[in-house]
């Protein structure tokens, strides 16, 4: 009996296991937990086809603090400074490029991350439009994600020449692509942009209400223009600008010194900016920069615990006495932050040195001396009395602009000077309406150099614009300066190595 | 009667001292061996009662019991002999040598097999060996011990070692590279909840063909782990084990000292730097002995390490009767770091294991373990700190004055981009977790057949884990570009909760010289894996008490810092195994595994394997003196390894949030690749032997293996934009040779004595990879290349031929003019010979992964006295010495006192390092051989001195016997390489935290 109930129970018991075991095969078709798996997505929401394009405004916002500085350090506008550490950031200003320094690299790949970010994201915006998203909305979107794409695509390849054009929204895609010459890039961006500037707004870029600060009509005219302009094409940057001139859209900041402050958020004066805010809370959530880099060391801050700088970025002694012999006021002291171990490389030249040529600035932050540069930017630096309370990072909250009016006037008049007609305004009224809000006297009959110089007194330490003139006008003899010797196999970088690696179509050697 | 006293008999041991039974008769008696020599340590078994004893150095026992009852006097490795007590109270037993050799039962997966009847390679270490060993971390024990398993050391309290076993097969970095681990039968990553005590042996599954049953998690090998179980019949027994020591640094890198850094800044000609050591003369004055150096000169490891204390008390009791077996125990092990700052481990283990013959046709059996961990890591920036801060400045400051709750001192106040001070680290911040796991094991089994010979078990394995971590920020202030403004609390909770049901069915039976063994079963697998986490700021940072997050003043909900993530994956497995041998000469083993998985798109794999044996001593013609027994055996089998991360199969998409015109909003953002993953699958060949020399003094097993792991999984760099996706792209060899070879005698005159010794050899190969000729890992600055025919993630980079040393050599060398070089600059070796520099001419400079392994140890035991030690040491492999090389991120800081001594500062000073000023530029600051450095060491890997004394000798009859031991753990280790340890799990060295030695006081008692 006993034998007989064990054998029962047993067996029934297998029985029932071997039942009940593949009946739980389907928890193998269980997904991943935590995930949005993009099928999952309910496209048919159209107010959410925003979303993605904020994405790509949260990743062209979130650019490496690096990357800025390597594009602009090689003018004779500003120095690497810095010195003792970074030394290859240093060499590369002294136009000794090192393939395998970081910084090379980052830049690349986070150019190249944001505009595949891009093209994931008109993907997803393709998707919204076929789920019944307004056409004219989602052309629109994607009209504002290329032109940021233009931009970046633009930066890269005025620093190394020859560039690969993404074409797809797949990295993998780059592994068998041919290599570009950089007129190619230039004219794939002119044409990009052509297709975008129809389908974006033309009011400001501040104006806007679903997207503040985004890109509009006259964001994309200007990456064109600067495109034509790296292809000495004058007369399309001519119309390019005299539409935006045209538009009346902007205006000069009236005050330059606080363009570059807090005033300078989303001003009237901006094409395009990076936008940062600690949105008026002492902590808690904040999107920052990292002006530190372009900083002063160990300065005595007027509110007591703002942090200082790093002293990476050192406008050059070739700049201040340029401004310095042209009488320039409001934008030296705008550009530039003077330290006595500073203004002493020039006093003696300069018996009658205007006020603000000291090391405490309008707003009382006194910049000590310190070992690695001479001067620190102005232009990067937010005064201590402007930081939310609560805040001590340098420069916290403070936005980066990109494009402004200052340079399409500029871009305008190089271009009528050089043949280009004009359908908004002559090159002697750009030029003065530039030079006027600088506190500079009217000048009529402008001439190239005017422009050249204007745009040295203007746009220094901005974006590389003044490199990138040097070497558009062949004027190499410019940057031979401090002991620096400039060739023209010079203008590009070389390949960061370890993209070399990845994509032997870099391969040149 | 017999019950009575037996219920005595417990309280009475927990009491410490028995008192003599009254009623029954005291035997007497002594043990030998055939040689006439004392047996120590034979078991003496009751077996009316389960009382017992054991013999002491002289062979004797004493025994109350009573005329009739049987005893049984057991000792490995000699036949087992039944007496019948008489009236003869004086007893003599000669035991006779075990004619059956490798008896011993091993462990292997959902089963045991006689040591014997293996076709594949399985090692087991037993508790003695792992307890010796005093760490928190049982695995530890093991290293030098395993042919073929490395253990790379972890000096962290808390920290589980790296367990490699043959190799790597799945690509580094995910943290997939790890063996399986089996504890009773429930599967965890790691063990480093266990005590050593907990534990009765470690089975270690190396090939393919042990491992294969385990299917779909064995690819990297697989540790079983048998915790401590009482023996039906078998007395109580009580023991205490416990000891305490302290932890000390070893090989402590020595650093420039302020001399040696002023030197280096004043020869570097960088003003910036030379304007820093004025400063710093300025603001702390200047040496006596020198008066260009600044008068501090901080040692700052010295300042960030301390020696710490370690200690652990165990307790254990087993036995059983006739229907009942059980072990209870409890233990206690603290563990201090060696960092100087809140960093420690506490565990608290209690676990009990009872099986119950229910009826003669089922069994029943649980068991629990409940581990209670508190651990406070350590913030290992610290070491990387220490290394780079500059000696030239102290810890504190005086003139610091706006600094707090510390006056640190500041490097910037000196100049320095950073501040340095390392106390940061070590000061300001605490980060706790609360560790409690759960394991439960129940089973029941059913004897269907008679003689046990067809059973079936079904068991329920589960574990919990809980990790409740609190992360502190605390806020301080010693320069405005040196603050933390907000104190930051971080609390994550983490959940694990692991479900596997097996049922097992086996059938075993003999038919004349026919032995057959066969199972068949299948496992039901579910991993639940929860996560929540908070973080907030600014909460009341000087009470303990207000550590949480209602107390904070704000949420700091910025995306990440406040999350909810979750996973569960499902597994299915249906397996089964037939072992058949004739005459115990011919073997044939094999296992067949079929595995569902939820984490990837193929749901299905299939394992396979096959073993055969040949016992050549067995055979009637063999007849060779000397040799015992002598196998040969082969075996191959597939495993997969469904470790690798789970493959989205699809893009994603996130959160993000960004300000527009200053107001939040949040966007979104999609992933432009995915990862689509397989089945790794490792196939492997192992043949091997094993034999027993001169009466089994001497034995030897070896052997030869190749394992190749196919679609490995790969994690290839994403062209232009950086970052890794997860490709089966690959098939990777590993292949070695293992041998391991002990003697062990007893000498007529008490003395007994061991020596053995064991190495593996390891050839990592990338054997292809899907047409590519290489996939980069590493970091862009510090590359790791896996090419084929070459390691896996061999270091890639030039190769230095010496430095400059004066002009003459610049000038003739035209790559020195083409790059401005200067005497004191590095020359590279011009691999291709195209007279010029450049990314053509990196070659590998070498691998992670030892070449070759080795262990050793030593026995000896002489009447109460025994003495042991241990040897460990690797060779063959490289470590980047990032430390070093993090140079080209930032170059004005300290720097170890061989690059200081060594650098280049004229014509024949130094043809290794560059000159000061040369080490900041970008050519010497490319990833060369410089900074890949030889990591070969050997090392004394434990001594242990013991006095064991016989309690009822000394202290009357039923006194505990006692145990007193000293150990040295780690106290030598000797290697070329500048760092605290040549133990790097990735071979990329940047703040490794050392592996301190140890030294113990240790006491056992044994009722």
């Amino acid at each position: 009996m006993k034998i007989l109930n064990k054998y029962r129970f047993s067996i029934g018991l297998i029985a029932l296991l071997l039942l009940v075991l593949p009946s739980c095969e389907e928890v193998l078709n269980e997904p991943a937990l935590n995930r949005t798996f993009n099928v999952e997505i309910d496209y048919t929401i159209s107010e959410n086809m925003v979303r993605p394009l904020i994405g790509v405004y949260a990743d062209f916002y979130s650019r490496g603090w690096e990357t800025i500085p390597l594009i602009a350090v090689r003018g004779d506008d500003v120095n690497a400074g810095g010195l003792g550490d970074q030394q290859p950031f240093a060499d590369t200003d002294q136009f000794i490029y090192d393939q395998a320094y970081w910084m090379y690299n980052s830049l690349w790949q986070l150019n190249f991350n944001d505009i595949y970010t891009g093209k994931t994201a008109i993907q997803q915006i393709e998707l919204y439009r076929e789920a019944g998203a307004p056409d004219a909305l989602a052309d629109q979107y994607i009209a504002e994600v290329n032109t940021l794409n233009a931009f970046l695509l633009f930066h890269l390849t005025r620093v190394w020449g020859d560039m690969l054009i993404p074409r797809t929204a797949d990295p993998t895609d780059l592994l068998v692509a041919e290599l570009s010459t950089k007129d190619e890039v230039m004219q794939y961006i002119s044409e990009l942009m052509d297709e975008s500037i129809p389908n974006l707004p033309t009011i400001h870029p501040a104006d806007r209400t679903d997207v503040p600060g985004g890109v509009n009509r006259y964001t994309a005219l200007a990456v064109k223009a600067m495109a034509e302009q790296e292809l000495r094409n004058y007369q399309a940057v001519a119309n390019a600008t005299s539409e935006i001139i045209n538009s009346g859209v902007y205006q000069l900041e009236p005050d330059f010194y606080e363009l570059f402050k807090l005033k300078g958020k989303l001003n009237r004066e901006n094409l395009l900016e990076l936008q940062y805010s600690d949105y008026g809370q002492g902590s808690g959530d904040a999107n920052f920069h990292l002006y530190a880099f372009y900083g002063p060391q160990g300065w005595d801050p007027a509110v007591e615990g703002i942090g200082g700088g790093w002293g990476f970025f050192e406008p050059s002694l070739k700049f201040i006495r340029f401004m310095l012999d042209r009488g320039e006021s409001v934008r030296l002291e705008t550009s530039v932050l003077f330290t006595d171990r500073g203004i002493a490389e020039f006093q003696d030249e300069y018996p009658n040195l205007p006020d603000f040529v000291s090391n405490t600035t309008r707003d009382g932050d006194v910049i000590n001396d310190y070992a690695r540069a001479l001067f620190a930017s102005g232009k990067h630096y937010l005064p201590s009395n402007q930081i939310t309370p609560g805040r001590t990072g340098y420069g916290n909250n403070k936005n980066y602009t990109c494009i402004r009016y200052a340079e399409i006037l500029l871009m305008h008049a190089e271009a009528v000077l050089r043949g280009a007609s004009s359908s908004a305004i002559s090159a002697d009224d750009a030029i003065n309406l530039v030079r006027a809000r600088a506190g500079m006297p009217e000048i009529t009959g402008a001439t190239l150099q005017d422009v050249v110089d204007e745009k040295f007194a203007e746009l220094a330490t901005e974006w590389g614009v003044r490199y990138y003139d040097l070497i558009r006008w062949e004027m190499y003899d410019e940057l031979n300066y401090d002991g620096r010797t400039f060739t023209p196999d010079k203008i590009y970088l070389p390949y960061p190595q370890n993209q070399v690696d990845q994509l032997p179509v870099l391969d040149k050697g | 009667m017999k019950l009575f006293t037996r219920l005595l008999l417990i309280p009475l041991c927990l009491l410490g001292w028995g008192a003599a039974q009254a009623q029954a008769t005291a035997y007497t008696g002594v043990v030998t061996g055939e040689g006439g020599e004392p047996l120590i340590g034979v078991n003496i078994l009751n077996k009316m009662d389960a009382s017992g004893t054991i013999t002491d150095f002289d062979g004797r026992f004493e025994l109350q019991a009573d005329a009739g009852d049987t005893i049984v006097i057991s000792y490995t490795g000699y036949e087992p002999l039944t007496y019948v007590l008489g009236a003869t109270t004086q007893l003599e037993f000669e035991l006779a040598e075990s004619a059956e050799l490798l008896e011993e039962v091993v462990v292997v997966g959902y089963g045991s097999q006689k040591s014997k009847d293996l076709t594949s390679s399985i090692a087991t270490i037993r508790s003695e060996d792992i307890e010796k060993t005093p760490s928190g971390q049982p695995m530890q024990a093991l290293q030098g011990k395993v042919a073929g398993m490395q253990i790379v050391s972890a000096g962290a309290p808390g920290d589980a070692p790296n367990v490699r076993i043959r190799g790597v097969g799945s690509y580094p970095g995910s943290e997939n590279e790890a063996p399986l681990f089996v504890v009773d039968g429930m599967f965890f990553d790691n063990i480093d909840f266990l005590n050593n005590n907990d534990i009765k042996s470690i089975s270690v599954l190396k090939d393919a063909s042990a491992a294969a049953i385990y299917g779909v998690r064995a690819a990297n090998g697989v540790v079983l782990i048998e915790t401590k179980s009482g023996n039906f019949d078998a007395p109580a027994q009580i023991t205490y084990d416990g000891y305490y020591g302290i932890q000390r640094a070893q090989n402590v890198v020595k650093m420039a000292n302020a001399e040696q850094f002023t030197t280096m800044a004043l020869e570097s000609e960088s003003e910036a730097d030379i304007s820093f050591i004025e400063n710093a003369m300025q603001r702390y004055g200047r040496s006596r002995i020198n008066p260009n150096v600044p008068a501090v000169n901080t040692d700052w490891y010295d300042v960030i390490i301390r020696d710490a204390p370690i200690m652990n008390h165990s307790i254990n009791v087993s036995g059983g009767g006739n229907k009942a077996a059980y072990a209870v125990g409890a233990s206690y092990f603290m563990q201090e770091g060696i960092l100087d700052m809140k960093n420690q481990f506490e565990r608290f283990n209690f676990r009990t294991k009872i099986d119950f013959k229910a009826t003669d046709w089922f069994t029943i059996g649980g068991n629990a373990i409940i581990s209670n961990g508190n651990r406070f890591l350590p913030d290992n920036s610290a070491w990387f700190r220490a290394y780079y801060a500059v000696p030239i400045m102290p810890v504190f400051d005086e003139k610091n004055t706006g600094a707090e709750p510390l006056m640190l001192s500041n490097a910037q106040d000196l100049g320095y981009r950073g501040g340095q001070n390392p106390l940061v680290s070590t000061e300001f911040n605490r980060d706790e977790q609360k560790i409690r796991k759960l394991l439960g094991n129940f089973y029941v089994q059913f004897n269907i057949l008679p003689e046990n010979k067809l059973t079936f078990k079904s068991s329920y394995n589960s574990s919990y884990t809980n990790i409740n971590a609190r992360n502190l920020d605390f806020p301080y202030f010693i320069g405005n570009n040196f603050q933390q403004e907000n104190s930051v609390i971080h609390r994550i909770n983490d959940d694990f909760f692991n479900q596997i049901w097996d049922n097992i069915l086996t059938y075993e039976d003999s038919y004349g010289k026919h032995n057959l063994t066969a199972m068949a079963g299948t496992s039901y697998r579910d991993e639940a894996f929860n996560q929540l986490e908070v973080r907030a700021l600014n909460f009341p940072t000087d009470q303990e008490a207000a550590w949480y997050i209602d107390q904070a003043e704000t949420l700091d909900t910025d995306r990440g810092n406040v999350g909810d993530n979750a996973s569960r994956f499902y597994g299915i497995s249906y397996f089964g195994r037939v072992a058949y041998n004739y005459d115990n000469r011919y073997l044939i083993y094999g296992t067949y595994r079929a595995d569902g998985s939820s984490k990837y798109q193929e749901k299905w794999g299939y394992f396979p394997t096959v073993g055969v044996g040949w016992v050549l001593s067995q055979e009637n013609f063999f007849n060779v003196s000397g040799i015992d027994y002598l196998k040969f055996r082969a075996s191959w089998g597939e495993l997969g390894n469904d470790r690798i991360q789970a493959s989205d199969g699809a893009t994603t998409t996130s959160v993000v949030t960004t300000s527009l015109g200053d107001i939040q909003y949040s966007g979104t953002e999609t992933s432009n690749t995915f990862s689509a993953l397989r089945w790794e699958v490792v196939e492997e060949t192992n043949v091997g032997m094993t034999a027993e020399f001169f009466r089994s003094r001497l034995s030897l097993e070896a052997d030869y293996y190749s394992r190749d792991t196919r679609n490995a999984a790969i994690n290839v760099l994403i062209p232009a934009v950086g970052g890794t996706v997860l490709r089966n792209v690959g098939v990777i060899r590993n292949s070695g040779f293992e041998m391991a070879l002990n003697w062990n005698n007893r000498t007529s005159f008490g003395l007994s004595y061991s020596v053995g010794g064991n190495f593996a050899t390891l050839n990592n190969e990338v054997i292809d990879l899907f047409g590519q000729s290489y996939i980069d890992g590493g970091t862009a600055e510090f590359r790791q290349r896996s090419i084929v025919g070459e390691p896996l993630l061999a270091f890639y980079g030039w190769e230095v031929a010496g430095v400059y040393q004066n002009q003459a050599e610049i000038d003739a060398d035209p790559i020195a003019v083409a790059n401005n070089l200067e005497p004191g600059d590095l020359r590279y070796v011009d691999q291709n010979g195209d007279g010029v520099s450049d990314a053509d001419d990196r070659v590998v400079l070498g691998s992670y992964l030892p070449t070759l392994t080795w262990g050793a140890n030593l026995g000896i035991s002489f009447k109460g006295f025994d003495l042991s030690a241990n040897f460990y040491g690797q060779s063959g492999n490289k470590i980047l010495n990032r430390r070093r090389g993090e140079v080209i991120f930032t170059n004005d800081t300290n720097m170890d006192a061989e690059l200081a001594t060594e650098r280049w500062h004229g014509e024949g000073t130094s043809n290794t390092f560059p000159s000061s000023k040369g080490r900041r530029k970008g050519w010497n600051q490319r990833l060369s051989d410089q900074w890949v450095d030889d990591g070969a060491f050997w090392r004394i890997q434990n001594v242990q001195l013991a006095y064991n004394i016989q309690g009822d000798k000394v202290f009357g009859a039923g006194a505990p016997d006692l145990r007193v031991s000293l150990t040295a753990d780690r106290p030598l280790s000797v290697f070329d390489y500048t760092g605290f340890t040549a133990e790097i799990p990735d071979g990329v060295d940047r703040q490794t935290y050392p592996i301190p030695a140890v030294y113990t006081v240790g006491l056992n008692v044994r009722f």
